[in-house]
């Protein structure tokens, strides 16, 4: 029982990556009903913009902090300038878009910054040592490292409640997900909250890509593909509009995966079974989560028409 | 119900609709400082559309001034500062908010001071609406969720309340309950109200003055008393 422990610890911190940009999806999508496709390839760009950043000799908290601040603007003004026009044409138009801007990221990350495509060495925020960690009953560990990242995604998750639940803009926020309609007539104006949604969403996804990064020391071109797979199976899974939902999501999706990937191992002794059929399994734990409850584990029941 | 009144609320020649289509091809209307108007109109004939061009929800043409002043190129938000607050028709509920959060929803262009006196307030007016304030609005009967509808508008302090038909899948006991309410505002507070309805013979007896909307400008309008009387809308609004 001991593997059971270790490898739903090691889920943990895998989750809790999924969370953040599962988070980052759901802060758009409650505002706009948009998924933004490019969520993933954004949160890259910035985590390139952290590792330049940090190339040029600043301490890498405050590199990453510069990047979410940097991402909370690009956000904003990918929303103003790209989807909001999109929007007012179609909701297709946004879909076209985020694709669009999916692939442009990736592209600008391969373009601006030399070595990209092998990936480039990246720090973490946590200890790391090979004795940095717990040592649990039962011959298990727990790195500081995957505590560091679990422990990051819950104030996030907690600070994005303080912020929805006990503040104006966050009350803004909620009217604008549940009744656009009215929020405007009560006076808000939507069209700043979106580009907050956006903003705030950017930011997130920019933690979240930091700590991939870190977790893999490396960042490379290919770093959010999976990432962002499981991510966005993450926030359907949690149902799509709920915060909660995406993170429970995250996590129970990153504990599927590491039990998929390792237990086949142990039993077997093989390799052969690898990433893609954790992606598989999660997939098909959503469809009957999605066949039982259509509005997902935590979604408000508005939320069935995907 | 003197006729001598300020004029609150004038629409002159308001054009509006949704893209190509042209809803409103001219619409003139009035409501005076304190009074009760009421627009009577059959299905699709444009009372939505009035009001949302009124509140600035949709593209519109020609004047709208309001205590003096134009808001024809105003955005909701100024909107609602200016003191319009409407109550959409289906009542535009927050589900999934709390009542006592949709009620601060409607505080949302004020600043702080005053705002925990007025919940206070309307919890006094709609004592249901204490009872269930921690309940989210989704759960709450018909009638209780106009009721909340309506408070929470008036939590945004208006000088004019726009109430696109109230009455709408209630019953008539509510219904009564919900004008005498409105009746009560209008007499105590002074509140200007503006109210679309299909059930004339309920609206005629709080208005003041009535227009009568057909195809997107207004055919008749006068006093209640006045607009009872006229033959032709008689038949046709009010069945006998
Ligand atoms: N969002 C919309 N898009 C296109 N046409 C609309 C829209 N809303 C209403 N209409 C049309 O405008 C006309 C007036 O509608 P409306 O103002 O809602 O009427 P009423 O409130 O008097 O029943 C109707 O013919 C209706 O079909
Ligand atoms: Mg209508």
């Amino acid at each position: 029982m001991g593997h059971l422990l270790q490898y739903i610890l090691n889920g943990l911190a895998r989750g809790s990556i999924y969370s953040l940009i599962a988070l980052g999806l759901v802060v758009i999508y409650r505002g706009t009903g948009h998924l933004n496709f490019a969520q993933g390839e954004m949160a890259l760009f910035a985590t390139f913009g952290a590792w330049w950043i940090n190339d040029h000799g600043f301490p890498l908290w405050i590199s990453i902090l510069l990047a979410a601040l940097g991402a909370f603007v690009g956000g904003g003004l990918i929303e103003y300038s790209l989807i909001r026009p999109a929007a007012k044409k179609s909701p297709f138009a946004v879909v076209v878009i985020t694709i669009g801007l999916f692939q442009a990221f990736n592209s600008l990350s391969g373009l601006l910054f030399k070595g990209a495509a092998t990936g480039l060495p990246f720090g973490t925020l946590f200890p790391d040592a090979p004795s940095d960690f717990f040592r649990l009953p039962g011959g298990v560990i727990w790195r500081y490292e995957n505590i560091g990242v679990l422990v990051t995604v819950v104030i996030i998750t907690v600070l994005l409640f303080v912020l929805f639940q006990k503040t104006k803009i966050g009350l803004a926020m909620r009217m604008v997900a549940n009744n656009a309609d009215s929020a405007k007539l009560a006076g808000v104006p939507t069209n700043k909250v979106l580009m907050l949604s956006w903003a705030l969403s950017a930011a997130i996804g920019t933690i979240g890509g930091c700590l991939v990064a870190g977790i893999n020391a490396n960042v490379s071109l290919g770093t959010m593909f999976g990432v962002f797979l499981l991510a966005s199976a993450a926030a359907t899974l949690g149902g799509l509009d709920s915060p909660i939902g995406a993170v429970v999501g995250g996590l129970s999706l990153g504990v599927v995966e590491s039990l998929v990937t390792n237990y086949p191992n142990d039993w077997w002794g093989s390799t052969y079974i690898g990433a893609d059929t954790a992606i598989a399994v999660a997939f098909v734990i959503i469809l009957v989560v999605l066949l039982v409850k259509p509005s997902g584990l935590f979604g408000s029941t508005r939320v069935e028409r995907v | 119900m003197t006729p001598e009144r300020a004029p609150l609320l004038e629409v002159r020649d308001l054009v509006a609709g949704y893209g190509a289509v042209q809803v409103l091809t001219g619409l003139d209307i009035t409501v005076a400082e304190g009074e009760v108007a009421v627009m009577l109109g059959a299905n699709g004939a444009g009372k939505t559309t009035t009001m949302r061009a009124i509140s600035g929800m949709i593209n519109r043409k020609g004047t709208i001034t309001f205590r003096g002043e134009a808001l024809t190129r105003r955005a909701p938000d100024e909107i609602v500062r200016m003191g319009i607050a409407q109550v959409p028709q289906g009542r535009g509920t927050f589900t999934d908010l709390t009542v006592e959060e949709n009620l601060r929803a409607g505080a949302y262009v004020r600043k702080g001071s005053g705002i925990e006196a007025d919940l206070e307030e309307w919890f006094g007016v709609f004592p249901r609406l204490r009872e269930r304030r921690s309940q989210k609005a989704g759960g709450l009967s018909g009638g209780e969720q106009q009721m909340l509808a309506i408070a929470r508008a008036l939590m945004s302090r208006p000088k004019l309340l726009l109430c696109d038909e109230p009455s709408l899948g209630l019953a008539p006991i509510i219904t009564q309950e919900l004008f005498d309410v409105l009746k009560r505002l209008n007499t105590e507070q002074g509140l200007s109200i503006l109210i679309v309805e299909q059930n004339a013979n309920l609206a005629l007896r709080i208005a003041h003055s009535v227009f009568v909307l057909e195809t997107g400008s207004i055919v008749a309008s006068g006093t209640a008393q006045e607009i009872s009387n006229n033959d032709a809308v008689r038949t046709a609004y009010l069945g006998y």
